[in-house]
């Protein structure tokens, strides 16, 4: 408990003093608890969640920095590792991978890492995986991008979607 | 600073005979004047030299037989003093210098300013052989090294002019666990140690080549006071340290001044980046990973416990972890500040 608290005194300190340091991800405690923080973080360059601005919302137990923080999307995202409706995240750093040498803002930095790198093997929105899949297997790299940026912001045709997972599939 | 001692030992029969009459009716009263008294006799026995300017101080029935109805632990004083003035005239100078220099050769040497002392001085190593009371006098001897020469010849005079005197003294030792406070015996132990020490000394200096410099002490042959001037600036201060246990703790940053030519202290993290609690020496100088990333020892128990994994580089700990490079390891264990020549396992043990 002590030590928890301790620790993300120290992140929160660390974090005033840095917060020109990574313009991308911002961190904000809540103010009565320590224990919950929220997260904005821009979507990573060259992606399709360039210029999007995600919240996250962090749940720290109290065994922390010994267990991982629970992290969650409150912005609606479409992607292979997140939870459309909980926004959870699917993310082994925040499961069994978790090292107490992590901290919050390194989470964030994780977080960013997987959205601009999907992992469609290990779905939470298995639509998103499979379409994530048959895009990139049946498309070229580039067009592919922007044929999974038109499905992430909603502007693929349902028809379109249904088409390439069926092509994927018959493949 | 006999005859001193005397002296005052004369006025002091009229002195409290005044005092008594005073409080004859009141039992609570002499009982307080009998702890009082006590507490004096300490005191006295403490700081002979200190007592100089203060003769007119009545010293209590120092000379005068013990009263009936006193308690068992003033008698044990009285007859330590007594030992203590018969030691005086036999072995006169040798003995006398200790006892009056080092504040710690008294039975009450667990005093804050004793305890600093001989820890600042690096002469509690000393008492795995010699009784901790008597580490002030340990640590006098190996600094000066006009002593050095002569140790040897002095330590075996004392220990001829001593063996006749044995078997009285072992009459009025008390069943304390500490070993008998007898002044010559302690001039005995004082002087064994030196030469042991004084092997120590040098390696220390060889194994340091930058750090403080063993000055050494003038004549008197003693410890270095916290105030005593010509107690080199690098050492120590035990005595703030203990009142505030953290407030020193950034290792080689600010209370500690040692160079440690390879330890982790000095580039190494002064935090645990795990419980962000300060690295202390031992943490710091603790490497449990080959990765080189620290934590504290807490927290090392903690990852055991958890998948015996580094935080960084999420390599298993080896069982044994990679000990430090430390040339010396320097620990505080109850004022007593050990040193210790290359590679121990101690750290460990005590994790």
């Amino acid at each position: 408990m002590q030590t928890s608290r301790a620790r993300l005194f120290k992140e929160y300190k660390e974090v005033q003093r840095e917060k020109a340091a990574d313009p991308d991800i911002q961190l904000v405690c809540d103010d009565s608890n320590i224990f919950k923080w929220t997260a904005l973080i821009k979507g990573p360059s060259e992606t399709p969640y360039e210029g999007g601005v995600f919240q996250l919302a962090f749940s720290v137990p109290e065994q922390y920095p010994l267990q991982p923080p629970q992290v969650r999307f409150l912005t609606k995202i479409f992607h292979p590792n997140v939870h459309f409706k909980t926004g959870e995240i699917c993310l082994d750093i925040l499961k069994n991978a978790w090292s107490p040498a992590w901290t919050l803002q390194s989470v964030c930095r994780a977080i960013i890492a997987l959205m601009a790198h999907p992992e469609p093997d290990s779905p939470l929105n298995c639509d998103s995986g499979t379409l994530f899949k048959a895009i990139f297997c049946a498309l070229g790299t580039s067009e592919a991008i922007n044929l999974w940026r038109e499905c992430i912001l909603g502007l693929l045709p349902h028809q379109r979607k249904v088409d390439l997972c069926r092509l994927s599939i018959r493949w | 600073m006999v005859s001193d001692s005397i002296s005052a030992n004369a006025s002091i029969p009229s002195a409290t005979k005044d005092f008594g009459k005073k409080k004859r009716a009141n039992r609570s009263a002499k009982l307080k004047q009998c702890k009082l008294d006590a507490r004096r006799e300490q005191w006295l026995s403490q700081g002979v030299a200190k007592n100089k300017g203060i003769k007119e101080e009545p010293a209590g029935p120092r000379g005068s037989p013990p009263l009936p109805g006193k308690g068992s632990e003033r008698k044990h004083l009285l007859e330590k003093l007594e030992m203590r003035r018969r030691d005086e005239d036999e072995n006169g100078s040798i003995h006398h210098d200790f006892d009056s220099d080092s504040p710690s050769n008294s039975p009450t040497g667990s005093s804050v300013l004793g305890g600093s002392v001989s820890g600042t001085n690096f002469t509690g190593s000393s008492s795995s052989s010699s009784s901790s009371s008597s580490s002030g006098g340990c640590c006098s001897g190996s600094i000066t090294e006009d002593d050095e020469d002569n140790c040897l010849d002095d330590w075996e005079a004392v220990a001829d002019a001593l063996a006749a005197d044995d078997e009285n003294k072992q009459g009025n030792c008390h069943d304390d666990n500490s070993p008998c406070l007898e002044s010559g015996l302690e001039t005995h132990r004082d002087r064994e140690p030196v030469v042991r020490l004084d092997s120590h000394c040098e390696a220390l200096k060889r194994s340091l080549p930058n750090s403080a410099p063993m000055r050494v002490a003038p004549a008197n042959s003693r410890a270095w006071r916290p105030d005593d001037e010509c107690r080199p600036q690098s050492l120590p201060n035990l005595a703030k340290q203990r009142s505030l246990p953290n407030a020193d703790r950034h290792c080689g940053q600010g209370g500690f001044q040692w160079d440690y030519p390879s330890a982790g202290a000095v580039n190494g993290p002064s935090s645990c980046p795990v419980c962000t609690e300060d690295l202390d020496f031992t943490d710091a100088s603790f490497l449990p990973c080959s990765c080189r990333f620290q934590v504290c020892l807490f927290c090392y128990k903690k990852m055991l416990e958890l998948d015996g994994r580094c935080p960084n580089c999420r390599k298993l700990y080896e069982h044994v972890p990679a000990e430090v490079e430390v040339e010396v390891e320097a620990s505080v264990h109850g004022g007593s500040l050990t040193l210790k020549l290359p590679r121990s396992y101690s750290m460990i043990a005590r994790s």
